[in-house]
């Protein structure tokens, strides 16, 4: 059987099931979407569909073919009815066969929400008072995820799409006017693919900014959950979101956005691990992280892809907006700050306070910069580090030039910390207690104060004071560093190998990661 | 003695509590510079994390200071 297809006639979901069967699956799961007899109040007495067929099949098809890799699912299929439906009739269906239950709810329950979002298929409704309208739902989209939040109308769970917005192609119609722009640059923006890693303040503008303006492709990496202190400048995120991958979160919400963008969510942090893996599948990166390490690990992958990249910072009420190219006499962030600056010696978001416009502001710069470089308006720019003061309204373009000591050539060379692992992963805390190694809180006094470890960790030496020289980190011992997330900690055990202390470890992920 | 113009970003502009100043100096580098101001503003970071750019280009911290010189000294930012 087909993998996706419209039927015009009653549904028979045994013999749809029957085309799924193979020695191998142990399971079986499908979702029937009915005809409800409600829309907002209104009595519903009957429902017409309708689909651009053509397009619907390749996008149906597409998304069942998604769910099988994606999962690992032995075969699945959907088939949608079109034409005109009763109260209670069989509206969409799904089934998926697999090996094991797990992979077969999960393939079934992203078919069907891949479906709601991305095929366009229109919904008439015909009203109990006679009335009838094509039902006009911008807001399917944004809910079709989260149920909790949807809106009530007839038969929302057979509805598919039916949003105005998803159904017609996105006009790029006032950029492609644009002469630098036109179809030609349409084109080439629909051919390219964006890594943007990070999906902060920063980053939450350059995805919401490239998936409106059609790139192909675009990677989300990000590991965080999140966070309620988050959402004052990542408007992206809503209270809703809480505790939800930030990834997860984002790739709806695009996808909502703009259909045609494939968007590729990494629910992880970029490190030594993965970080090339990454950089090699896409054109161009967007670092949007909010620390040193991060940064310096992606400028080194990218000098080693030969790909080029927007960096951006901002601390407080200013930014820093770097871009890299590979190109023989152009600089990267290792000649500009051939020393790197360890996190915690200036402030992050959390510590020295942010206003969202800030990193929205930069984020903005970096969209403008990644979309320059795919359309190639970037011919006349010469390397530099642009400095955005937003208390002042000023900025400044810094000329910056190649360092002949950095080594380009090898980026990355001799800064291997040595065979020993800088992170130590645990479940829980008691775990940790167990290894036999001390423990040390590094968060600063307040955040110990606003979240104190479930259990108690005497060894207390704040980040700030560390770095500033009003401690000193025990010279003997074996010691596992912790923090909120994970990476002050990391940063401080590199700093401590780096200065011949062998055993210090680093909390992967930080408390964070014990709760979650 | 030069009269130099300074910008502060930054950590470095919270520290000395200014964005920008004038100051007459006998420094005959941009490191002396820093070192004089550092002193004076209770900087705390040593120069080798910082970057100092001269009349909008980034130089190195032996560049010698001429009257009229426009100096902003850089710490790195990472928040985002």
């Amino acid at each position: 059987m087909q993998a996706f297809a419209f039927s015009t006639v009653p549904l028979e979901p045994e013999r749809h099931r029957e085309a799924l069967a193979e020695p191998s699956a142990g399971g079986y799961a499908s979702f029937e979407g009915w005809v409800r007899d409600l829309n907002e109040g209104r009595a519903v007495h009957r429902l017409e569909y309708e689909a651009f067929e053509t397009l619907a099949v390749k996008e149906g098809e597409r998304i069942v073919a998604e769910a099988i890799q994606r999962f690992g699912v032995a075969r699945a299929a959907c088939v949608h009815r079109v034409g005109g439906l009763g109260i209670g009739e069989l509206a969409v269906w799904v089934g998926v066969s697999a090996v094991h239950r797990g992979e077969a709810f999960a393939a079934c329950r992203y078919i069907i929400d891949e479906v709601k979002h991305r095929v366009p298929i229109w919904k008439k409704e015909h009203y109990a008072d006679g009335d009838s309208g094509w039902v006009n739902c911008e807001r399917c989209a944004a809910a079709a995820h989260d149920p909790h939040e949807g809106h009530d109308h007839a038969s929302e769970e057979a509805s598919p799409v039916a949003v105005t917005g998803t159904a017609t192609p996105m006009d790029y119609s006032r950029q492609t006017a644009l002469p630098e722009v036109g179809e030609s640059g349409q084109a080439r923006l629909a051919a390219a693919s964006v890594l943007v890693i990070g999906a902060g303040g920063l980053g939450v503008p350059v995805l919401q900014y490239l998936t409106a303006a059609g790139i192909g492709r675009i990677g989300v990496v990000d590991g965080d959950l999140v966070e309620v202190s988050n959402l004052h400048r990542q408007p992206l995120y809503g209270a809703a979101d809480l505790g939800r991958p930030k990834v997860a979160v984002a790739a709806e919400r695009l996808r909502a956005l703009n259909p045609e963008v494939q968007i590729e969510a990494h629910a992880l942090h970029a490190g030594p691990d993965n970080v090339d893996a990454l950089v090699s599948r896409y054109d161009l990166v967007v670092e949007c992280t909010d620390n040193f390490r991060a940064k310096f690990l992606v400028n080194d992958a990218v000098l080693r892809a030969g790909k080029p990249a927007v960096f951006a910072s901002v601390h407080q009420y200013e930014g820093q907006l770097q871009v890299y190219r590979p190109l023989p006499h152009w600089p990267c962030l290792r000649c500009l700050w051939p020393e790197v600056p360890r996190d915690g010696l200036v402030g992050n978001c959390a510590e020295a306070g942010v206003l969202g416009p800030v990193p929205a502001t930069l984020g903005s710069l970096q969209a403008m910069q990644a979309l320059k470089r795919i359309l190639g308006l970037d011919a006349g720019e010469s390397p530099s580090l642009v400095m955005v003061d937003l208390l002042n309204l000023e900025t400044r373009r810094l000329v910056a030039r190649r360092d002949p000591a950095c080594d380009h050539e090898t980026p990355g060379r001799d800064r291997d910390p040595g065979a020993l692992p800088l992170e130590l992963a645990f479940k829980t805390l008691v775990e940790a207690f167990e290894s036999g190694l001390e423990l040390v809180d590094i968060r600063e006094s307040w955040e110990r104060a606003h979240d104190p470890p479930g259990l108690q960790i005497p060894t207390h030496l704040p980040l700030s004071e560390l770095v500033h020289g009003h401690a000193q980190f025990p010279a003997d011992g074996r010691y596992l560093i912790i923090c909120a997330h994970g990476v002050r900690s990391l940063s401080l055990t590199e700093y401590l190998r780096s200065q011949g202390q062998s055993e210090v470890y680093s909390l992967r992920g930080g408390l964070a990661a014990l709760r979650s | 003695m030069n009269s130099i113009d300074i910008q502060y970003f930054a950590v470095l502009r919270e520290r000395a509590g200014i964005g920008r100043e004038t100051v007459q100096t006998s420094a005959a580098t941009a490191g002396e510079l820093y070192d004089e101001l550092a002193a004076r503003h209770d900087f705390g970071l040593p120069r080798a994390m910082l970057r100092v750019a001269i009349n909008d280009e980034f130089a190195d911290w032996s560049r010698p200071l001429a009257a009229g010189d426009r100096v902003v000294f850089i710490p790195p930012v990472a928040g985002g």
